[in-house]
């Protein structure tokens, strides 16, 4: 996509293979008892992979993407990308790895909808820059564009659910991030909408060569991944020695 | 990072509590700015009232009463003393000047003081704004804001102790108690002095004396007016205001006129008594205005943690699209701190407007000019609560900073 292309100017971070080492979580139910969540042996994604992951709810996809995104740390096992291991990062290592590396895209959009279309865009960057340059606005605005965002200056509280969506979108791709992680991006979106921020997703996916994790019902949007995992509801026992 | 986009979105998200917590953290801080500002204007136009009544001597009887009478031209049952005490002490080598304050009177509600011409001119420091003092018996010099204007007549009543009139409003007691065939006639005005004096109609005292039916002081009634009163007879006066030649000679008149039938005072002491009372209530005053702030305060942060923590799910947001936990701290504790900064801001104008029409009030009552001025006191006060709002504010702010992103997520 050349339009898409010329814009980057800097370098993404190269995607690097995700991995998932012999992965324990564990939650506490509603009665205080810990009961297992996922339970995964191992798992390998290479870079620029687009990887849908299929289960049932509560088979722990959620809880997945948390952990690949380093919000949350497994009980046991790593989670790595590339050399690091990103689960044994502290907290603020972690927010810096997340913010230089990853995209994260919602279901239900979370937009700020007090902030206009331009602001919810380059609102990631005011997370490290003082100032937002020309540059980065001129980025924005281009990613606007490719999403059809026309006027920027719109409030995100009154826009569409669609095209909530594709500001999300555009925010999460902002600062060309080598992973995106999208929750069950299209489930809150009629047939069309989901058919039209699917295709984008992918699209961008492919335009910036990053990694994208897809948790999703949507067999469509699956159908547009080069890979699918089917995640086995977790069997529901008590874990005797959880933390 | 800049925190300013989320933090303006987030004061936008609140609108109307946003602003009622301005408003609310604004009304504590005007009033204990108020409190502070008009006791300090009270007292400086006070003392600056008081300022040519050196030493003032009278009867025996409460020095507040005579102070309040003389000074501040409240008008009160003074006992008088005796007038030959003008006499002497205008011989005293001690004494630079001396003259009567002989009060009673009113017209359209106006105090009329009768004095000495040198009296009426505070002895030679200012001169009247418009026209001039008065020079023979009858003639009236009106205080700045007296509505009677040069060549008026002004017909004398005798004043009724408790008489509610308003200045520049002739009391309907007034035509009762008229002194009929006594009228003065305005000759000068005094430019202003930002006293109870500005509302006074200046007189020669020999006046005062005649229109009760009494001698007017002097040997010979060739019209004259003034010291020397050397008259067989010289009618009694509530109050004299002397002015000492010297610290030392104001000392020792005062010991000398405390006994003998008489009482001598410096205003300034009896001020700094009423001082002492006005400021120990300033004090309880403000510190109870401090307390009641430091409650609103305490409100507004069970307000700030609660909408912290409905906005969990926002802020974990934010930190899964990478932003770190300082940057959650700092949009939170900005924009909370932001608004009670506003609302101390918003305070101190709304104090000095509150002071403003509180001084309105008081100059209307008594004459007092009061100037609104904000000083440290005041600085220190809102400094304080800026420092508490600040602080506490931190709390929700580091509530948000602990939160695990996950927890806010799941929600």
């Amino acid at each position: 996509m050349p339009v898409f292309t010329s814009l980057d100017r800097r370098p993404a971070a190269a995607a690097r293979a995700l991995q998932l080492t012999g992965i324990r979580l564990d939650h506490r139910g509603g009665d205080g008892r810990p009961f297992r969540v996922l339970d995964l042996a191992g798992l390998t994604i290479p870079a620029g992979a687009r990887v849908g992951l299929r289960g049932a709810s509560g088979s722990g996809k959620t809880s997945l993407l948390h952990l690949v995104a380093g919000l949350i740390r497994p009980d046991a096992g790593s989670v790595s990308w590339g050399d690091m291991v990103v689960s044994d990062l502290p907290v603020s290592a972690r927010d810096r790895w997340r913010q230089a590396t990853l995209g994260f895209v919602f279901q239900d959009f979370h937009l700020i909808p007090e902030l206009d279309v331009a602001a919810n865009i380059t609102l990631p960057l005011t997370f490290s820059h003082w100032r937002i340059g020309p540059a980065e606005h001129e980025r924005a605005a281009m990613l606007a564009a490719r999403m059809g965002l026309t006027d920027l200056r719109r409030k995100a509280g009154v826009l569409s659910r669609g095209e909530q969506q594709r500001v999300a979108i555009a925010r999460a791709v902002l600062l060309q991030p080598a992973l995106i992680l999208a929750d069950e991006p299209t489930a809150s979106l009629d047939a069309a909408h989901a058919a039209e921020v699917g295709a984008l997703l992918v699209e961008v996916a492919i335009e910036t060569g990053a990694t994208l994790i897809c948790a999703s019902h949507d067999t469509a949007l699956l159908a547009r991944m080069d890979r699918r995992i089917e995640l086995a509801a977790a069997p529901v026992v008590p874990v005797e020695s959880a933390a | 990072m800049n925190p300013f986009p989320m933090v303006w979105a987030d004061i936008r998200a609140l609108r109307w509590t946003a602003l009622a917590i301005i408003v609310l953290v604004a009304l504590a801080v005007a009033v204990g700015v108020a409190i502070g500002a008009q006791e300090r204007a009270l007292r400086r136009s006070s003392a600056a009232a008081a300022e040519d009544f050196d030493l003032l001597i009278g009867a025996p009887g409460s020095q507040t009463q005579l102070l309040m009478s003389a000074v501040y031209l409240q008008p009160d049952a003074v006992p008088l003393m005796d007038g030959r005490l003008l006499n002497t002490l205008a011989q005293d080598e001690r004494v630079a000047g001396v003259a009567p304050i002989a009060f009673g009177d009113v017209s359209k509600g106006y105090v009329i003081v009768g004095t000495t011409a040198a009296f009426a001119g505070r002895w030679g420091r200012f001169a009247p704004a418009q026209g001039r003092l008065f020079a023979r018996e009858g003639e009236a010099v009106l205080g700045a804001d007296v509505s009677y204007g040069l060549g008026d007549s002004i017909a004398p009543s005798h004043g009724v102790l408790g008489a509610t009139g308003r200045p520049g409003v002739a009391h309907e007691d007034e035509v009762g108690h008229r002194h009929a065939g006594h009228d003065y006639v305005a000759v000068g005005r005094l430019p202003r002095l930002g006293s109870p004096w500005d509302r006074a109609i200046l007189v020669p005292v020999e006046s005062v004396w005649e229109i009760h039916g009494l001698a007017n002081g002097h040997a010979v009634d060739d019209g004259r007016i003034g010291p020397p009163f050397d008259g067989p007879r010289i009618p009694g006066v509530p109050a004299l205001v002397v002015k000492p030649r010297s610290v030392a000679g104001a000392y020792a008149l005062r010991a000398q006129y405390r006994q003998g039938g008489t009482m001598a005072f410096f205003p300034a002491e009896v001020l700094v008594t009423l001082y002492r009372a006005l400021g120990d209530v300033r004090s309880v005053l403000v510190a109870a205005s401090f307390l009641n702030a430091l409650l609103i305060l305490a409100a507004v942060l069970l307000l700030l943690i609660a909408v912290a923590g409905l906005r969990r799910r926002r802020y974990a947001i934010l930190r899964a699209l990478g932003a770190p936990r300082g940057y959650v701290l700092l949009v939170v504790w900005l924009g909370m701190a932001g608004l009670i900064g506003a609302g101390c801001v918003a305070g101190l104008l709304a104090g000095a407007v509150l002071t403003t029409a509180l001084s309105g009030v008081i100059a209307g009552q008594t004459g007092l000019r009061l100037v609104f001025a904000i000083e440290s006191q005041e600085i220190v006060f809102v400094a304080a609560l800026l420092l508490v709002g600040s602080a506490i504010t931190l709390v929700p702010a580091l509530m948000s900073y602990r939160a695990p992103a996950v927890a806010g997520l799941r929600d």
